[in-house]
């Protein structure tokens, strides 16, 4: 304590009770959860799955729909690590690029679809009418199971990579848009907001000085919540033909056909698995030690 | 009656120390004996370790807190006994009395319900015994009508009422020894008086000796035998009541005494202080910052035919520079009315002017610039700041929101605001959660400051406080006030604070204007009744009163 006594300048301060003043304990913050523990074990598996995506087309052997003449349902082997499939093609190489089809829906639907999210519930959270109007149309995306929004909106975008993602946007905003609303409720009965207000700060002041920094925190976590569940909404629509069309890979449909090879290729699905696995589990990892250091 | 003054000890306990994983221990080294059939008062600031000493008398310390030394109750040592152990003493032998009586009881079940669980957790073996148990223990308690209100819910009491019900749960057992941490803070001065001689005559009726733990000196007086002044974790001094208030002895002791704020004897000649004089000066006939017109404030919907007047028919003005205190007791609408001057509630009927214009009846852009003259400090000095912003950026938040001047001469001014409530500079970086709360609530008065305004609403901004820290707040608060001359309307149920700081009165009842007059003379001479029953009820920091007073209450 003494040597914050000499640190500090108490020149300009008469009578100040100063000296007696406890060193500033700083929490610490949430990038220090990410690195320790259970935190640092989804790093390092999210890390490991995005560093393979990134690199995918070096450490690809072959290219995704390339067929190699004479390699038919291989298994494991030197030269097709993950074997290959019924039309020759090597699943290592398709696993790969796979993943690259799953990080863009993961790391840009995702934040598209929080970041609309948040800006509507923000600006229809401060006014009643609008407030109501909003989280209706919330509660009725809401109402839909992800699988059955993404049937429906392939029945008018037709399969493919951008539906996916059209449909993540779509489980996302209401989400999102929830979690702000709570935020937007609770801080803006907050007495710091209320002393704001009475020296004539406006709504748009408000939620971008005081709402909304104060809501990140739970949004981080549910960005990484949200993150995994695209992850499975990706594999669960091109496991039923709804999302990356053939021949192009994704985690969801090589699933598919390892499932449908089963018999034949037992290891097929091993990969394509593991890659999910551990995707999905360093996401939950993440949002776990996030929510955890955010309640510490 | 009982010997009220028996030497024998029930409870002792002997340098207890409670340490947690700070570096600071909670408690140090606390001795404290407490004798059959005494009131014993525990006091000290936040921090000095009072309530975490009874806590680990009943083993209810918060986990990961490591205690040692000895307690003994009956000379049978409890301290570190296990649960099962511990349950054989908790309630039957030694009691608790918390804080809130809105958090102690369940708001779900009734108050009969609760009472003989209570009872039969110990042993009452039929319900009808119980039933009658429980009526005995609400008359003890002096509960009007007990039959009837052991059908209520804890909601359909009052403050007072819960906390009598408290009482009673503690009393369930006729425990031997009774610990009463903080209960009448919570509480209206009116009803503390009455659960204070309540406390009393329990201890005379049933020879149970009484822990009660306090900040308020005055609490003391009124009813303690013996005081054990703690400070940081250890007993500073012990005494009887009478010598202790008498000659302190140590100069911690001093300085709390001193820091007691005292108000004039009833019926005195009337005494205006300096600053009311100063007030009499004061230009009346100028344009008052703030004056209410006839208003009226009503909560809950009308349409429905609910709306409950919060405020009906005041009308009353502040003159520049001027400050009015508004003081009244829960639910007398002093609040509502300070929030309906910042504009923080709607208005049913009559008008509110700032410096004489109607802000509700202007423009929109004309009410942001009439806001701007305007600033208000919260009671809560917790929640008051943004967390997530130094204190620095909060202090600048009414300069940035009015664009007034360079980044540069703002963070001036936050420097220059910051040695105004006698902090240095370098606070500026911190965040609230790093100060203390007086430091906090000094942040909060310079937020309000930066814009000169020229009335602040200021809402019970130090009865969150220590009485020491209060004191050097109140101090600054009033060496600001005459250096820069705003009007305010200081809102407090504290009347001692409101005769410190505050040149006019304004007493509220139930939403409406009982009396207003200058602080002097209301204070000495209350023209109505119901501030003269307020002042009455107000525990004296004398213990040398003490016999007098409860004649008078008597009467």
């Amino acid at each position: 304590m003494t040597d914050i006594a000499v640190a500090e300048p108490l020149v300009p301060v008469p009578v100040g009770p100063v000296p007696d003043d406890p060193a500033p304990v700083r929490r610490p913050g949430l990038l220090h959860a990410l690195v320790h523990g259970r935190g640092l074990v989804g790093l390092v598996l999210v890390g490991a799955v995005v560093l393979l995506g990134v690199l995918g087309p070096l450490l690809a052997p072959y290219g995704p729909t390339e067929q190699v003449a004479g390699a038919n349902l291989l298994g494991p082997g030197p030269g097709h690590w993950l074997g290959t499939d019924e039309l020759n093609r090597d699943i290592w190489s398709r696993t790969l690029y796979g993943i690259r089809a799953d990080l863009v829906v993961v790391f840009a639907a995702v934040p598209v679809g929080a970041v609309l999210g948040v800006l509507l519930g923000l600006v229809t959270s401060w006014w009643s009418v609008t407030d109501v109007i909003a989280q209706r149309a919330f509660d009725l995306l809401l109402a839909f199971p992800a699988l059955i929004l993404g049937i429906l909106l392939t029945a008018f975008l037709g399969p493919g990579l951008l539906t996916v993602g059209v449909v993540i946007v779509a489980l996302e905003i209401p989400v999102f848009g929830r979690l702000v609303r709570t935020a937007v409720r609770t801080v803006r009965e907050m007495p710091f907001v209320e002393a704001s207000q009475v020296v004539g700060a406006g709504p748009a002041w408000v939620l971008r000085k005081h709402v909304l920094p104060n809501s990140l925190e739970p949004l981080t976590v549910q960005l990484a919540v949200s993150m995994s569940v695209a992850v499975f909404v990706e594999g669960a629509m091109s496991f039923l033909g709804l999302g990356v069309r053939p021949p192009h890979p994704s985690l969801g449909s090589l699933i598919k056909d390892g499932v449908r090879l089963l018999h034949d290729a037992p290891t097929f699905a091993v990969g394509p698995l593991t890659v999910v696995v551990a995707l999905v589990l360093g996401l939950l990892l993440i949002s776990q030690s996030l929510s955890e250091a955010r309640r510490a | 009656m009982l010997d009220l003054h028996s030497t024998e000890a029930v409870l002792e306990i002997e340098h207890l120390a409670i340490s947690f994983s700070q570096p600071r221990p909670a408690v140090e080294d606390v001795s404290v004996t407490l004798h059959r059939g005494e009131i014993l008062a525990l006091v000290g600031e936040s921090g000095s370790g009072k309530s975490m000493t009874a806590r680990a008398v009943l083993g209810l310390l918060p986990p990961g807190a490591k205690a040692t030394g000895s307690i003994r109750y009956d000379d049978e040592e409890i301290l570190g006994l296990p649960e099962a152990e511990l349950n054989r003493i908790r309630g039957r032998r030694i009691a608790m009395v918390f804080q809130e009586p809105q958090t102690a009881l369940n708001p779900v079940r009734t108050i009969g319900w609760q009472l003989r669980e209570a009872l039969r957790a110990h042993g009452t073996p039929s319900r009808k015994a119980a039933t009658e148990r429980a009526i005995e223990l609400l008359r003890a308690v002096e509960i009007p009508e007990p039959e009837r209100r052991l059908a209520a819910y804890p909601h359909q009491l009052s403050g007072g009422q819960k906390q009598r019900v408290v009482l009673a749960l503690a009393l369930a057992n006729e425990p031997e020894v009774l610990l009463a941490d903080e209960p009448t803070t919570a509480l209206d001065v009116t009803v503390q008086a009455e659960i204070l001689r309540l406390l009393d005559r329990i201890r005379e009726r049933t020879g149970t000796a009484i822990v009660l733990i306090t900040h308020n000196m005055g609490v003391v007086a009124e009813i303690a035998d013996r005081v054990v002044v703690l400070q940081a974790g250890n007993v500073v001094e012990e005494g009887e009541t009478r010598a202790l208030f008498a000659d302190p002895g140590e100069p911690y002791t001093q300085t709390l005494l001193a820091s007691v704020l005292r108000l004039p004897e009833l019926d005195e000649p009337v005494v205006e202080a300096r600053r009311a004089q100063a007030a009499s000066q004061l230009d009346h006939r100028s344009v008052p910052a703030v004056e209410f017109r006839g208003v009226h404030v009503r909560y809950g919907s009308s349409r429905r035919g609910r709306a409950f007047p919060a405020i009906a028919d005041v009308s009353l003005a502040v003159a520049p520079g001027e400050v009015v205190g508004l003081v009244g007791e829960s639910g007398s609408g002093k609040t509502t009315l300070g929030r309906l001057a910042a504009g923080l509630v709607p208005l049913a009927d009559g008008q509110v002017l700032l410096r004489g214009e109607d802000v509700l009846a202007a423009p929109r852009s004309e009410r942001r610039h009439l806001r701007r003259g305007l600033a208000f400090v919260h009671q809560d000095p917790e929640a008051s700041l943004d967390p997530r912003y130094a204190v620095g950026a909060s202090i600048r938040e009414p300069l940035d929101i009015h664009r007034v001047g360079t980044p540069a001469e703002r963070d001036a001014r936050v420097a220059e605001l910051l040695e105004a409530v006698q902090l240095p500079a370098s606070y500026a970086d911190r965040r609230p959660r790093e100060l203390s709360g007086g430091q906090r609530q000094r942040i909060a008065l310079a937020r309000a400051l930066a814009l000169e305004p020229a009335l602040l609403v200021a809402d019970e901004p130090t009865s969150a406080l220590d009485v020491s820290v209060q004191a050097r707040v109140l101090e600054l608060f009033r060496e600001l006030q005459e250096r820069m001359g705003f009007a305010c309307l200081f809102i407090s149920h504290d009347l001692a604070v409101v005769h410190q700081v505050a040149d006019r009165v304004a007493v509220l009842r139930a939403g409406q204007l009982v009396e207003v007059g200058p602080v002097g003379s209301v204070f000495s001479r209350p023209a109505a009744d119901y501030p003269r029953r307020l002042l009455d009820a107000v525990p004296v920091p004398d213990p040398a009163r003490r016999g007098r007073r409860v004649k008078e209450l008597a009467s």
